[in-house]
């Protein structure tokens, strides 16, 4: 049963999506099928959390052959940092679903279970053929989404961020069968599990191609600077479930790639050139700040918003220590759901009011207290307030910061004024002065709304007061992980 | 000590039951239930902090309470826990935070009266309380900075409180930004402070302990960055411009979060570093020339408003600035005692110029209103001790500790500072019996209609009287017979004084007289006018507008950021990354295009590429072939 669990957790929704498919199910039935298959991935998530030792190492480890000739296996497993990003996905899945509780148009359901088995597969693969196939499988869903229930210039936008993506998963690709060739050169047989190949030894100027060939996927995903052109198009086209699922998870797959195959496979790359990509994710993360803050629409603000707190957590690993590690992961848990949040509130407007223009908004407060409420709280969160998970991940990197380089540090605590030069302008705009046109008779939040956005509000208050609690879950691999780097490359 | 939990917990635990009922149905009016629990949790507060402050006192000046709630976080070396530390500092912060925030509570209840946002109001006025309690009460400086960013959260939020006002807001955002700043420097110096002591602990009796393990340049950047903190909250110079627009919250914030507790936790954490501070002599002189030129232009500026609040507001800020000059110079009692007096004095000028707000509806212009002295007999009473308090009259609260910080400047030999500062004692005097003698004894044009005040917002006036009345009788220096029994309770390292007792008198006759010249003045140009003075001359127009200091603001960081955002979206992000990108496709289209031409049905066409076609691999034959 257990050997089976995670591929059950992986292809739950992409069977209910089939099997709803040959049943041509009508959308009440089909939402009733999502529903239960995301409620049951949770808790079958769940209970792999309460089996899980942090201090195990990779675990539930399953090797299937594939494709046997040339080396490629069904190789799944799972640690503290795939479980974090499973447990924020398989919570997200519901909520979203009920946000999407009126939604009649049968594509929408399809494309989102589609897209949870493709992220869930990315996060859980060990074998990079694999991890290509699911990383490629959840963006398709995500492009049909924009493409076609998205609003603005939707397949414009769409084809600009499935372009952008794919340039990146071409240059993987490359990398990884470089790889996979020259363990066979080297070693006399094929393999794709990462593990084996991470012996692999190349001279530094071949080592830099094949970093950077999984680097380009990794940094138009997250977006570092200079590779964010499709990042405000996309967030502002897409629907919100869509969104939510771009900022809260698939941004941070970029951090996972990363963490997960740049920290085993070229740590040494990484490591050696680490101030490079500390520049210029500093740079993203002044740059977005300051284009948040003149944006004329919510998405978008929150898109740039987005893009420098993903920034800030690519910096925190790239200090590689205990403090600024810690944060990162701390900061991809309650980023996830501060913006998850944001993203589900946003689309709540937009259906009472028809447009996110921050213009043709205001005195909502006035009218929706509770949905003033969670709106200020949520956005407090990605500025990084006391209180809420923000602000304790937001500390972590910045002593992680300074422990790696005053200066540096300086410029990384930045990230606590950026955020509130745009957040407290955008709420005042959006929530308070005079009734706007389009917020006349703005609703509150129903009661269902208020169940969907409580999970986030309460997760968010104790990671906040009570960090704590969450902190010795991942502390150990952090530690066991950066121990195993400082050896493989004598000292960080 | 789970006493000392209790004391923070329950405000929190009152605002959010305050919040939670509120939201549950904010129309309905249940002004008694809002009231009740919202004046109760501070008042328990208070009750719970006097036994704390009963058992310290009768203790040994060493003794320190603890308790500890839980651990907040343990990674690496940075192990934070949620504890609280009451040592005889915290005693006194405790005491005026917990009375005057239980009084001006009670006041708050008879102000907001009719509000449609009541339990609103209470539950965020029970959240600061919780959160600045937690500010004083923290044993290490994380969780203080939690505090003290929740104090800001709070203090915005209630300067926003009629958010439907626009301008309400954007004064709102103002107090939170330009507080951010001060708290980027704040949280700077706070992590370098951490990874110098790195595994050394992190309490404030651990870094007390290992201070001297620091070198004294990064002691000195320490010092400075912390001191950053303080002027973004306690409204030094540059950071000050907040301060004024704050007022636009009700009155009772004015009186509870920008003039008694709020503002004051600046001094109070240069105070609890005081044994950092002590090491960088030169920081400490630099935040006493801060708090000397803030204290000269908030005094300037106060001269001239006609707002009631904001004469408030500026006064404030130029009283602020007398705590920082103690403190800068070492005189940490002195300072801490100007804290404790002031608190008494300006919450109770806040809550008379509430209560004539209300009782004019809604009138904040001082020459608009005139002739109050018989209509609000019990709000005069009270405005004229504070006023007397605050110009430093003897035997009122202010004189007390306002020579103290005089003396102290005077006596460590800087001159300027006690020469600033001692100006300021004189514009003092003017600028605040100017207000009394215009708003209650000056003639009116019109004759008012007095709105009847509740007897909560006039008992808490009367209390605090009798509190600034006699306040400063805790802090009789020795040269005038006393022993000086403040400065022993809270047991501050001071830096000693040497100074003759002579000296002092001379100092403190020269301080008094000031104060009566100061009134003097006023009481010759204003208890007799009747209208707004003109803005004739370039000097009144530069200071009525504050020097221009918002505009300046404005013009070279507001501005040029905001077209710094727009640049960088329209230009480098439009035409350059973007162009770059689209470059690469526009190429690979333009490249089909010239390769799909090739492909175009006609013949001869098709045989100049066999022509060619053949001739290439002729030719490449030979060469291959050795043909030639």
């Amino acid at each position: 049963m257990e050997s089976l669990l995670l591929s059950a957790i992986i292809f739950i929704p992409f069977f209910t999506a089939l099997i709803a498919s040959i049943l041509r199910l009508s959308y009440t039935k089909l939402r009733s099928f999502s529903i239960a298959s995301s409620l049951i991935v949770f808790g079958l998530v769940l209970f792999l959390a309460m089996q899980y030792d942090p201090h195990g190492g990779m675990q539930f480890v399953r090797t299937v052959d594939w494709i046997k000739n040339y080396g490629i296996s069904y190789h799944l497993g799972v640690d503290t940092l795939s479980l974090v990003l499973l447990l924020l996905v398989s919570l997200l899945m519901p909520l979203l679903y009920l946000y999407m509780w009126h939604e009649n148009r049968k594509g929408y359901w399809y494309n989102m279970l589609l897209l949870q088995s493709g992220i869930t597969g990315t996060i859980l693969s060990l074998d990079l053929i694999l991890f290509y196939l699911f990383w490629e499988m959840m963006l398709l869903p995500i492009y049909i989404m924009i493409g076609r229930y998205g609003n603005g210039k939707r397949q414009y936008n769409a084809n600009k961020l499935l372009l952008m993506t794919m340039l990146g998963s071409m240059s993987m690709l490359f990398s990884i069968l470089y790889l996979g060739y020259t363990h066979f050169e080297v070693n006399g047989f094929w393999t794709y599990s990462f593990e084996d190949l991470s012996v692999l030894t190349f001279t530094p100027s071949i080592a830099i191609w094949v970093a950077s060939g999984f680097l380009l996927a990794f940094a138009i995903k997250i977006p570092l600077f200079g590779f964010h052109t499709w990042m405000a198009p996309a967030y502002g086209s897409s629907p919100t479930p869509a969104v939510v699922i771009l900022s809260a998870i698939m941004a941070k797959l970029g951090i996972y790639g990363i963490w997960r195959f740049g920290y085993t496979l070229f740590e040494e790359i990484l490591v050696r050139y680490s101030y490079h990509i500390i520049i210029l994710a500093l740079i993203g993360l002044v740059y977005y700040a300051i284009v948040a803050i003149t944006q004329s629409s919510l998405r978008r603000m929150f898109a740039y918003a987005s893009g420098s707190h993903l920034s800030l957590i690519t910096l925190g690993l790239f200090f590689a220590n205990i403090y600024s590690w810690g944060g990162s992961l701390y900061f991809i848990i309650t980023h996830a759901l501060a913006s998850a949040g944001i993203f589900l509130m946003i689309g709540l407007l937009y259906k009472r009011t028809n447009t996110i223009r921050i213009k043709d908004l205001g005195g909502i407060a006035s009218q929706a207290p509770l949905f003033a409420v969670f709106f200020t709280f949520f956005a407090l969160s990605i500025a990084g307030v006391p209180g809420t998970g923000g602000f304790v991940a937001e500390l972590l990197i910045i002593i992680g910061a300074f422990k790696y380089d005053l200066w540096i540090g300086i410029a990384t605590a930045s990230t606590m004024l950026l955020a509130m030069l745009y957040t407290f302008w955008m709420l005042q705009r959006t929530l308070f002065g005079a009734v706007g046109l389009a917020t006349q008779g703005f609703k509150d939040l129903s009661k269902k709304e208020i169940v969907m956005l409580l999970p986030l509000t309460i997760l968010l208050l104790i990671t906040g007061i009570a960090p704590s609690l969450f902190i010795p879950f991942i502390e150990p691999w952090i530690t066991i992980t950066l121990e195993t780097i400082s050896q493989n490359i004598g000292g960080l | 000590m789970i006493l000392l939990s209790f004391i923070v917990l329950i405000p929190f635990l009152s605002a959010l039951i305050l919040g939670v009922i509120y939201l549950y149905d904010p129309n309905k009016p249940r002004e008694k239930l809002y009231a009740t629990i919202g004046v109760t949790a501070p008042a328990i507060s208070a009750t719970i902090a006097l036994v704390i402050e009963a058992k310290l006192l009768s203790m040994d000046a060493s003794t320190v309470f603890h308790y500890t709630l839980f651990e907040w976080i343990h990674i690496g070396k940075f192990q934070i826990e949620l504890a609280f530390m009451a040592d005889r500092l915290t005693a006194v912060m405790l005491f005026f935070i917990t009375f005057i925030g239980t009084l001006i509570h009670l006041y708050a209840s008879g102000y907001m009266k009719g509000d449609s946002g009541y339990g609103k109001f209470f539950s965020y006025f029970n959240l600061f309380m919780g959160s600045m309690l937690l500010l004083v009460l923290a044993d290490n400086p994380i969780i203080m900075f939690i505090g003290w960013e929740l104090v800001g959260l709070s203090s915005y939020l209630l300067i926003s409180f009629y958010h439907q006002e626009y301008a309400n807001v954007t004064a709102g955002n103002k107090a939170f930004i330009l507080n951010r700043i001060g708290d980027f420097g704040f949280i700077i110096g706070l992590v370098v402070l951490f990874i110098s002591l790195e595994g050394y602990g992190y309490t404030f009796e651990a870094i007390e302990a290992n201070i001297g393990l620091i070198d004294h340049p990064t002691l000195t950047i320490i010092a400075i960055l912390l001191f950053v903190g303080a002027m973004g909250k306690s409204a030094q110079i540059p950071l000050f411009v907040w301060l004024p627009d704050a007022m636009a919250g009700p009155t009772p914030v004015s009186a509870l979060i920008h003039a008694a507790t709020m503002v004051t936790a600046g001094v109070y954490m240069v105070a609890r570093f005081s044994f950092l501070y002590n090491d960088t002599p030169d920081i400490g002189e630099f935040i006493a020339i801060i708090g000397a030129s803030t204290a000269l232009l908030g005094a300037i500026i106060a001269s001239f408003q006609n707002d009631i609040k904001k004469i408030l507001a500026y006064s404030t800020m130029s009283q602020l600035g007398y705590m920082f000059i103690a403190v800068g110079l070492g005189a940490y009692s002195s300072g801490i005692f100007h804290v404790f007096t002031h608190a008494f004095f300006k919450a109770l000028l806040f809550m008379g110029a509430g209560a004539i707000i209300i009782a004019l509806h809604h009138e904040q212009n001082i020459y608009k209103m005139g002739s109050l002295k018989n209509k609000l007999p019990w709000v005069f009473i009270p405005m004229l001790i504070a006023t007397l308090a605050i110009s430093g009259i003897p035997p009122f609260a202010g004189f007390f500790s306002k020579d103290a910080i005089l003396i102290t400047a005077y006596s460590s030999e800087h001159y300027t500072i006690w020469a600033m500062g001692t100006i300021t004692a004189f514009l003092t005097a003017y600028y605040m019996f100017r207000l009394l003698f215009v708003v209650f004894l000056a003639p009116s044009i019109r004759d008012h209609k007095v709105e009847p005040l509740a007897n909560s917002m006039i008992v808490p006036l009367i209390i605090l009287a009798v509190g600034s009345a006699t306040a400063g009788l805790l802090g009789i220096p020795e040269a005038l017979g006393g022993s000086n029994l403040f400065a022993s309770f809270v047991a501050l390292p001071d830096k000693p004084l040497h100074i003759l007792h002579s000296t002092e008198y001379y100092l403190s006759a020269l301080n008094v007289a000031l104060a009566l010249l100061g009134t003097a003045l006023a009481y010759k140009l204003f208890v007799r006018r009747i209208h707004e003075p003109l803005n004739n001359s370039v000097w009144r127009y530069v200071v009525v507008n504050k020097f221009y200091i918002d505009e300046i603001y404005t013009f070279f960081i507001v501005k040029p950021l905001l077209l710094l955002s727009k640049f960088l979206l329209y230009f480098v992000d439009g035409k350059i990354i973007n162009n770059i990108i689209n470059l690469t496709v526009y190429s690979y289209a333009r490249m089909g295009i010239t390769f799909a031409s090739f492909q175009n049905g006609k013949v001869r066409y098709y045989a100049f590429y066999i022509l060619v076609g053949v001739s290439f691999i002729s030719t490449s034959m030979l060469i291959l072939l050795g043909g030639f």
